[in-house]
């Protein structure tokens, strides 16, 4: 039990991670390797403001999240856009340049150094089942649920929230309905940065230090979530979080081995591995 | 007849090295329906989306409305008053009947919501189907109502110009029957439509302006009522199969063939 | 009206010379290249920089390797670093432990990586796109972690030694010229991976590589056994990424578990589309530079990856294709060709004849006997318990409303889904548990709805491609061009150009599929079918998007089929007066039943099938 509650609290960062893997995916049928990088980097504007300078936490946290959303915007104004009917493999690899182009940035700018950021909050925290909820734990859960649903209401519900779904049925189709094509992408984009933000402040607290390419766990975490959930529904992708946390928990539970270090992530792989082969459009996919 | 609505002047345009479109002008004048007929690859279809503005011109001008609109996005013509019934239909598969119809009043529904509701009632009366069926997945639709679906969409937007790309390919002939007396409706209504298709008996009956192009040049235009056998077996090669076929609504110089 | 203009008459095919300028291009490189180098470089170059073209070489062999994967079969693998490591290891216990020379090393390492590659192929046998990818990470940080630091291999992170001991006499690493002599090792067997790989895109196997990347549905229709080839895209590539592997331990004399990570393998991806997905040359061309442009640009003072990797986003978002685009000359005619045949009248187009050597059929007995079928899709009954017979030497037409199953019909008579309940005989053989392309080789041929061609190559090769199961070379024949492969090829790329020229788009024949308009795809489509005369011919909506001209040539064509030539013909179509003009006898399928059948005349006037199917347009 304490396990499962630790797996979904883990989990539902994952889901963040995943929902911004599955937007863009679902969009533009890209896998974006730096879906996790995007916020490593701007959480060092967090850091700056907040741990060097003393402002709240939460002022910090703000820009990391409007970084995070320039370098979305950015990217997919500038690299994205011209790609627009280039082979889907080759917009992959341009997210694996970005992946690179961050970390590389990261590891100029701040390498050597481990960087300390104050929590989120202070206050608050509450027991399940034995286990200590923290607050930022407590905040993640809050963040995540609302992020969850704010998305999936304004997918469903507003207009604009309909063509970024009807773009990503059929982009041609929707552009001749008169739904703006780049704006959509931009959106799209936008909102990956944001979701990337998110998730790194809030597994922060749980990490400990930042340093660079600390959270590289987070994305094979998201990934496989997103790949869980099927790769098409943002429900899919939070679900997908969650039971990965849980089958992640557990194997840290069941398989501690100092000898092999990788060992959890192999087994993790190859627990999806075997769900892809017995399901291969996902445990929450649609058949074609 | 008054100014024409879309004018068409010296249009170019290919993929790679390919002409395709050999400068073409072509007017369609408001209220009627123009087809545009010929041999495969005559440039039909690459017409029609250089229109739509999804395949770029090479050379020549697009006017619509008085707006020259050769160099705008899709999605600014459409804004102008252009709507489409795509090729294949198109429906968004994962979105339900009314979220299509939705998706089709954007630009309406982003002017002036009142008008796009009204909108929205009307294509519900033209296809009541389509109101018994809202919260229904498209993607489950059968080919006939997602025709029905694609028209309604088009409609939706209020627009001065519908592009219509082969509306009977794949259809069971009865549903064929039905979406023709559909659009002939809408026709009365004093739309006007730009039509590609190739079931020739489907495309004169609702056409009353034709223009036939061959290797991308416009070879004839005018009245659908005054095109002869002979000319459309001469350009489409229609012969032995349709002759019968087509004998009601044609006029008929000689019997060729 | 004027007579039709001919055009294209005279075009010559473009394979021959292909094949010639290529080989040519691979020798300048590869022969005068070492002999200029072994003559002149050593004055010029110190060891470390033999050692940066020796890597270079390698890695144009990895990212070749990576190249037929994901460039002609369309299969992604970022695990491939694993292979490259399974070669290296392979070598570094044959030389370093066994104390063999190099040449046993190093095929000892093509062996084992080909053999790995087939066992990773087998996952891609039910996985595509991103879940391939995954599956394959999961094999690369496998090896990487576990398998490359076991104690009888290395022994944790110690690695393994790979001495260059030629033929048995030991070369020092250090050494400038042994570093030249073996860039010349290197470049031959680069050389040699060239032709080999020259030879695969020109044969059947390419074909049936790039049939799959496009359409697997598609490539099994024309005969191809998808599992096969598949698996042997995986072995080849995987010999090639032995044997880079291997060349690359040898270059750098050690490698550990470390020398062969995740990174490396986004990098040969990376090499593989900055090149250009299937162009060999480019992607080599782009794999040397990533290996030596690290070591000739100037101090960034760190930021060399920073430059480097904003390099490389912007080289891919300006050249999406690759670097190939560059390699390839393309041009946009100005507006001066509008004058020339504004009369002409085009040639209706003729669909092509079947080949020469195809035989007059028997037109006698049953062809196809489809008895109770059912195919379900969960709780929906798509086809319900139909049965119809389709007898030699006749047209039989399907028709019915959309969604009346009639497609699926199709699908399970061609093998693309299963049968839930009923049989299926060809020729009084029970074929409902065969594989598609085992039924398409006994003689069952279909066109798709959707058109079924591969859309990004050209019109020429998916002639080609038709005639995939004619060719009577094996693979090995293919992959060294034998004389019978290079024959049956040549006699391939005649009839195709008969074929194009025959629809009248021989100025066409060379643009890929996709930009031609849906009519003239259809009628390539019906022309692949057509070219191989196969004994039954399933035709589903043939004349959707035909115009009238066409329709009218492919009512002839049918007839020439079944009278002619004895064959028998399927189809499902809405255009009425084709079926009616056409078809012997016709069944009429309504929600997955069969609920008549008869002649033309008969079923047109019965109640039941106006009201199901023509509704007004039969009594109009």
């Amino acid at each position: 039990m304490q396990v499962i509650v630790v797996g979904l609290i883990a989990g539902s960062i994952y889901a963040l991670i995943a929902a911004g893997i599955t937007l863009v995916y679902k969009s533009s049928r890209v896998l974006n390797f730096a879906q996790a990088e995007i916020g490593t980097l701007s959480l060092y504007a967090t850091w700056w403001i907040s741990g060097e300078h003393g402002q709240p936490w939460i002022v910090g946290a703000l820009a990391a999240i409007a970084i995070s959303i320039a370098i979305g915007l950015i990217f997919e104004r500038i690299i994205i856009r011209p790609m627009m009917t280039a082979p889907r493999v080759t917009v992959a690899v341009a997210t694996i340049g970005l992946f690179t182009f961050l970390i590389a940035l990261e590891a100029v700018w701040f390498a050597g150094s481990i960087k300390i950021l104050p929590k989120p909050l202070n206050r608050g925290g509450f027991e399940v089942a034995g286990v200590f909820v923290s607050p930022s734990q407590e905040l993640s859960l809050v963040v995540v649920a609302v992020v969850a649903l704010g998305l999936a209401a304004y997918l469903r519900y507003t207009r604009f929230g309909l063509a970024v779904m009807a773009s990503a049925d059929d982009p041609v189709a929707a552009q001749l309905m008169g739904v703006p094509r780049a704006r959509v992408s931009a959106f799209t984009w936008g909102t990956a940065g944001a979701l990337s933000a998110l998730a790194v402040l809030l597994i922060q607290p749980t990490v400990g230090a930042l340093a660079p390419g600390a959270f590289s766990g987070l994305f094979i975490g998201g990934l496989t979530a997103a790949l869980v959930g099927g790769l098409s529904s943002l429900p899919g992708a939070f679900v997908g979080g969650l039971l990965v946390g849980v089958l992640e928990a557990e194997a840290k539970a069941h398989l501690v081995t100092t000898a092999l270090p990788g060992v959890q992530s192999v087994a993790m792989l190859a627990i999806v591995l075997a769900v892809l082969l017995l399901r291969p459009q996902g445990l929450l996919g649609r058949t074609a | 007849m008054s100014t024409p609505l879309l004018t068409l002047t010296g249009i170019r345009a290919g993929f790679g090295s390919q002409t395709i479109i050999h400068g073409i002008d072509l007017e369609v004048p408001a209220g009627q329906v123009t087809g545009l007929f010929g041999l495969n690859g005559a440039g039909k279809s690459v017409l029609l989306k250089v229109v739509a503005g999804v395949v770029p011109t090479w050379g020549g001008r697009i006017q619509f409305l008085g707006n020259d609109i050769t160099t705008l996005s899709p999605e600014r013509r459409v804004a102008l008053g252009m709507a489409h019934v795509p090729q294949g239909r198109q429906v968004f598969p994962s979105l339900t009947v009314e979220q299509n119809l939705r998706v089709g009043g954007y630009v309406l529904d982003r002017r002036d919501r009142a008008a796009f509701h009204t909108q929205l009632e009307r294509v519900y009366e033209m296809f009541p189907l389509l109101a018994e069926r809202r919260r229904q997945y498209a993607g489950t639709l059968s080919g006939g109502q997602q025709a029905m679906l694609a028209v309604g969409r088009a409609l939706i937007s209020d627009p001065k110009l519908v592009l219509i790309d082969e509306p009977s390919a794949g259809l069971a002939p009865a549903i064929v029957e039905q979406l023709l007396e559909s659009l002939l409706g809408i026709r009365e209504l004093g739309l006007t439509m730009l039509l590609v298709e190739q079931n020739i008996r489907f495309g004169l009956r609702l056409s009353n302006q034709a223009s036939l192009l061959q290797r991308g040049r416009v070879v004839y235009s005018g009245k659908t009522a005054d095109l002869d056998h002979d000319t459309l077996a001469s350009y489409l090669g229609v012969g032995r199969l349709l002759s019968k076929d087509l004998s009601a609504g044609l006029k008929r110089t000689s019997r060729s063939r | 009206m004027t007579a039709g203009k001919t055009q294209g008459a005279g075009v010559p095919t473009s394979g021959a010379y292909n094949r010639r300028a290529n080989l040519a291009l691979a020798a300048v490189l590869f022969i005068a290249l070492p002999i200029s180098t072994v003559q002149a470089m050593p004055k010029l170059l110190d060891g470390g920089q033999w050692l940066i073209l020796d890597q270079a070489a390698a890695f144009a062999l990895a990212a070749m390797s990576l190249n037929l994967l994901l460039g002609y079969t369309g299969q992604i693998s970022l695990g491939h670093a694993g292979l490259l490591g399974v070669g290296a290891f392979a070598s570094g216990v044959v030389t370093s432990r066994a104390e063999l020379p190099m040449i046993v090393g190093l095929v000892v390492a093509v062996i084992a990586s080909a053999l790995v590659a087939l066992i990773i192929g087998i996952p891609a046998l039910r996985l595509r796109g991103l879940y391939l990818a995954i599956a394959t990470v999961a094999f690369g940080i496998a090896m990487q972690y576990s398998v490359f630091r076991s104690d009888w291999l290395s022994a944790g992170s110690a690695g393994i030694a790979l001495p260059r001991r030629l033929w048995g006499e030991h070369y020092l690493t250090t050494d400038a010229t042994d570093n030249a002599t073996f860039l010349v090792i290197c470049l031959l067997l680069l050389l040699a991976a060239w032709i080999v790989d020259s030879n695969v895109l020109n044969t059947r196997v390419g074909r049936a590589f790039r049939a799959i990347r496009e359409n697997e549905p598609v490539a099994q229709s024309f005969g191809i056994n998808v599992t096969r080839y598949k698996l042997l895209a995986f072995v080849l590539s995987g010999a090639m990424a032995g044997l880079a592997g291997a060349l690359y331990g040898h270059t750098i004399g050690f490698v550990n578990n470390e020398s062969f990570t995740l990174e490396q393998s986004l990098l040969l991806v990376t090499m593989v589309i900055v090149g250009g997905m299937g162009h060999r040359l480019a992607v080599i061309i782009a794999a040397a530079t990533f290996v030596i442009f690290p070591f000739v640009l100037p101090g960034l003072k760190g930021y060399e990856l920073v430059v480097g990797a904003a390099i490389l986003m912007l080289t891919v978002a300006q050249h999406p294709e690759g670097i190939a685009d560059l390699l390839t000359a393309r041009h946009r005619p100005l507006a001066t060709d509008d004058e020339d045949d504004d009369a002409a009248m085009p040639e209706l187009p003729n669909l092509p004849l079947p080949s020469g050597m195809v035989t007059q059929r028997p037109g006698t007995g049953t062809v196809l006997e489809v008895q109770d079928v059912t195919v379900r899709f969960g709780g929906l009954v798509a086809v319900d318990g139909a049965s119809l017979r389709v007898p030699a030497g006749k047209i039989i037409g399907l028709i019915g409303p959309n969604g009346a199953g009639k497609s699926t019909l199709f699908n399970a008579v061609s093998g693309l889904v299963r049968v839930d309940r009923g049989v299926i005989r060809y020729r009084g053989q029970e074929i409902q548990g065969m594989r598609c392309d085992q039924r398409a080789r006994l003689g069952i041929a279909r066109s798709f709805q959707q058109v079924g061609l591969a859309k990004d190559l050209s019109m020429r090769e998916n002639f080609l491609l038709a005639q995939h199961q004619l060719a009577s070379y094996g693979d090995v024949s293919a992959l060294l061009m034998l004389p019978k492969a290079w024959r049956t090829e040549q006699l391939f790329r005649e009839r195709a150009d008969e074929a194009v020229s025959s629809l009248g788009l021989s100025d066409l024949a060379d643009m890929p599929v996709r930009n031609l308009s849906g009519g003239q795809q259809r009628l390539v489509e019906i022309g692949c079918l057509l070219v191989t005369a196969p004994d039954l011919v399933m035709l589903d909506e043939p004349s959707a998007g035909m115009a009238p001209a066409a329709a009218e040539s492919l009512a002839e064509r049918l007839r020439d089929l079944r009278d002619k030539l004895g064959r028998t013909v399927l189809l499902i179509e809405h255009n009425v007066p084709l079926v009616l003009d056409t078809c012997d006898y016709v069944y009429v399928l309504d929600a997955g039943q069969i609920i008549a059948e008869g002649p033309p005349e008969e079923i047109t006037s019965q109640q039941q099938v106006i009201d199901a199917y023509f509704g007004a347009a039969v009594t109009a």
